[in-house]
């Protein structure tokens, strides 16, 4: 009898099993490496020695490059998350729209998220060459002298921006998934009442993929903090390491100074900052971010109150 | 009763996680009575495929040794570092950083005395100096390339410019390269935006300084009069606007026959004999006031033994098997060759495409780079990559003797 209650209740667990033991030695027991190895002078051969928060204090107080690139990391976060989310929001709306041959639009949109970002950088490292890239090529033709895409340290960024910009599908499809959710009766309604697209578009569409929005923006934050692959095979941090990213210097500083205790500080420092960023979009949520159901948990309680 | 099914089967889904979890890391490494050699290469695609075969023709002369060769194409630096963090580097590996890595590797000195003098002398003396590190030998010489000079015959003969030959100073080349972007729609020569700091010295060694003394001292010597020539005379070349400097390492440009002369390793030359571009190769110029050859950094490739192998004397039996004639004339067409008796055997010399990286690692004998002898060279590398952009980028060209008194810093 115990034997039975016992089966029942570990079934569960079971079943998760797998995956837990994934999370433990491949997520779990790294992490807790790293946060160990930060506290070491942690060469890659040789003795480690105990530093205490030394690594941390070294990122402040000698290290100017840590916070120049956690500038270029800011900087690019600033206008690349808003950016892909306004572009992958007005894509997902062009492809929402009931036309022929929508379908091939769609996986047209979708099919540079499935390129490996391996290739995507190959792929515009020849695009912007400035010499023979058909960037360049194409603005002469309409009389515009592109610039030195990747060699003038003013566009660069630009470049990189430009180039990650076109993952794009992941979070369209998103989006696309969450409007058509809506149910087309409150369009109709609204048409009704003599609403115009814009007007559709900011008082329904857009309040009810709120939350999708706060998870697409949650997401493009974090992934634009540990953008690496991109900038490390497209420009190498250059030109003039003007995109010398965060993450990019972490890289280098693990992998090609073999400072594996130092590199770990920087990666934990930058954890902490995105922790921070998004706890604050959480924060900021309860004012912008609409669930359907505390709307009506609230319309309760109004009644409730009322009575 | 189906219950029951179930949590079998869920128990024998996880165990079977577990144990083969567990079992990548407690691999047996003598099992069957053969010793097991790890051999990592950063080889990829068809390179790898001949090194398998190789790989496969030792092991069937070995009745006692089985190598398994693993590629890690771009992670190998990524690998090994962690490899030997972890205390599981492979036996045998490629290897040409010995600076970052001789503390995980076996000194091979004792194994190379066994072998006799002959063998040591068989291969060109100054690939020895870029296996070492502090006097001692970590790597047996697999393949090497110098530094030389490419040039396109069709784009000289169109601006009626005589061709390169080994006794060009700068100023010859300098001469030809404004000749040929007059007469032509190609630049006369170019160079990397952003060279590697390792492979740039090769140039203050010609004009008879260096990045540092012996100690790795840098102020008096990167900075010093003859390394500021050397800087000036490529800036100025650019801001002429006969030369231009390359994104990449030049090839691209070379092959498209945008530019007519560039200087490069023997990387170069299977990608240009497909391509069917009209080339020749000869050495680097000199500088005219240095009184002396010009002299060119080598990219050399070496065999090593991870000190923590078990298996050192099998390990050492196949480095042996790898570096040997068989295997250096299997090599060619992806390496040059490193051992006298196969460059005489099989006419290299007599190929002008390859004898002038010969020529020029005769040339390069008594020279140690900046990264053997500084430190953190990585790190110093990654500053000085920064000043040479700084001088060598369009959109800065920065003065010569400010960039470099900031690398001293």
């Amino acid at each position: 009898m115990k034997k039975k209650k016992f089966l029942k209740t570990a079934t569960p667990y079971f079943f998760i099993l797998p995956w837990i033991i994934g999370f433990l030695v491949f997520t779990f027991g790294p992490l807790l490496l790293s946060l160990i190895m930060s506290f070491f002078d942690w060469p890659l051969t040789g003795e480690k020695v105990f530093v205490g928060l030394g690594n941390y204090i070294e990122m402040f107080t000698q290290d100017d490059q840590v916070l120049k690139s956690l500038g270029i990391s800011l900087r690019y976060a600033a206008i690349f998350v808003p950016l892909n989310l306004i572009l992958a929001l007005f894509l997902a709306m062009l492809i929402t729209q009931p036309l022929r041959g929508v379908k091939v639009y769609r996986a047209i949109f979708y099919i540079p998220a499935a390129i490996s970002s391996v290739a995507i950088s190959i792929i515009w490292s020849w695009i912007l060459n400035s010499d023979y890239g058909v960037l360049n090529y194409l603005l002469s033709l309409i009389g515009i002298e592109g610039p030195d895409w990747l060699v003038d340290p003013a566009w660069a960024i630009f470049a990189v921006i430009l180039a990650s910009a076109f993952g794009v599908g992941t979070m369209m499809l998103i989006f696309y998934t969450d409007m058509k959710n809506i149910s087309t009766e409150i369009y109709e309604a609204a048409s009704i009442d003599g609403a115009g697209p814009a007007r559709k578009f900011f008082s329904i569409t857009l309040p009810i993929i709120t939350p999708t929005l706060l998870f697409n923006l949650i997401t493009s934050i974090i992934s634009s903090f540990q953008q690496v692959t991109l900038v490390m095979l497209l420009t190498g941090g250059g030109p003039l390491q003007s995109t010398y990213f965060y993450g990019l210097m972490t890289y280098n500083n693990a992998f090609k100074h073999h400072k594996m205790g130092y590199a770990s500080a920087n990666a934990w420092v930058m954890f902490i900052i995105i922790l921070l960023l998004t706890a604050l979009v959480f924060k900021s949520s309860s004012a912008w971010v609409f669930y359907e159901s505390e709307v009506k948990a609230d319309n309760k309680k109004k009644k409730r109150g009322g009575k | 009763m189906k219950r029951k099914l179930a949590v079998v089967c869920i128990m024998m889904l996880s165990a079977t996680t577990i144990l083969s979890g567990c079992g990548g890391s407690s691999d047996d490494s003598s099992s069957g009575g053969k010793t097991k050699i790890r051999f990592a290469t950063w080889d990829v695609a068809e390179d790898v495929d001949k090194q398998q075969e190789l790989v496969d023709k030792f092991n069937e002369e070995h009745d006692d040794i089985e190598v398994t060769l693993e590629a890690y194409g771009s992670d190998f630096d990524t690998k090994i570092s962690a490899g030997m963090g972890s205390g599981d580097t492979p036996d045998v590996m490629y290897m040409w950083n010995y600076p970052a890595y001789y503390d995980g590797l076996e000194p091979l000195d004792d194994y190379i005395a066994e072998e006799g003098d002959e063998y040591k002398s068989n291969f060109y003396n100054t690939l020895w100096d870029y296996n070492m590190m502090d006097g001692s030998t970590y790597g047996i010489p697999v393949g090497f390339t110098t530094h030389c000079l490419f040039y396109n015959k069709d784009i000289f003969d169109e601006a009626g410019v005589e061709y390169p030959t080994a006794d060009w100073t700068w100023d010859d080349l300098q001469a030809a390269a404004k000749t040929i972007s007059e007469k032509t729609d190609a630049k006369g020569f170019s160079f990397q935006m952003k060279p590697d700091p390792y492979d740039f010295e090769m140039y203050l060694w010609s004009n008879g300084t260096s990045y540092c003394d012996e100690n790795g001292e840098m102020d008096g010597y990167i900075n010093s009069e003859e390394s500021q020539e050397v800087f000036q005379m490529f800036q100025d070349m650019e801001k002429d606007e006969y030369a231009t400097s390359t994104e990449g390492d030049g090839t691209d440009e070379f092959r498209a026959g945008s530019t007519a002369m560039y200087v490069y390793g023997s990387w170069a030359i299977n990608t240009l004999n497909e391509d069917g571009v009209n080339y020749g190769v000869t050495t680097i110029p000199a500088f005219a006031d240095a009184g002396q050859d010009s002299v060119s950094i080598l990219s050399s490739s070496g065999l090593s033994m991870s000190k923590d192998s078990e298996h050192k004397d099998a390990a050492w039996e196949f480095i042996k098997y790898w570096t040997n004639e068989e295997c250096n004339k299997a090599r060619i067409g992806t390496e040059l060759p490193v051992l006298n008796t196969v460059v005489e055997s099989e006419g290299i010399m007599e190929q002008e495409e390859y004898a002038p990286f010969y020529t020029m690692l005769e040339q390069s004998q008594g020279h140690t780079p900046a990264s053997f002898l500084i430190d953190s060279w990585s790190e110093v590398a990654e500053n000085l990559q920064l000043s040479f952009e700084q001088i060598f980028n369009p959109s800065s060209l920065q003065p010569v003797d400010k960039a470099l008194e900031s690398a001293v810093q």
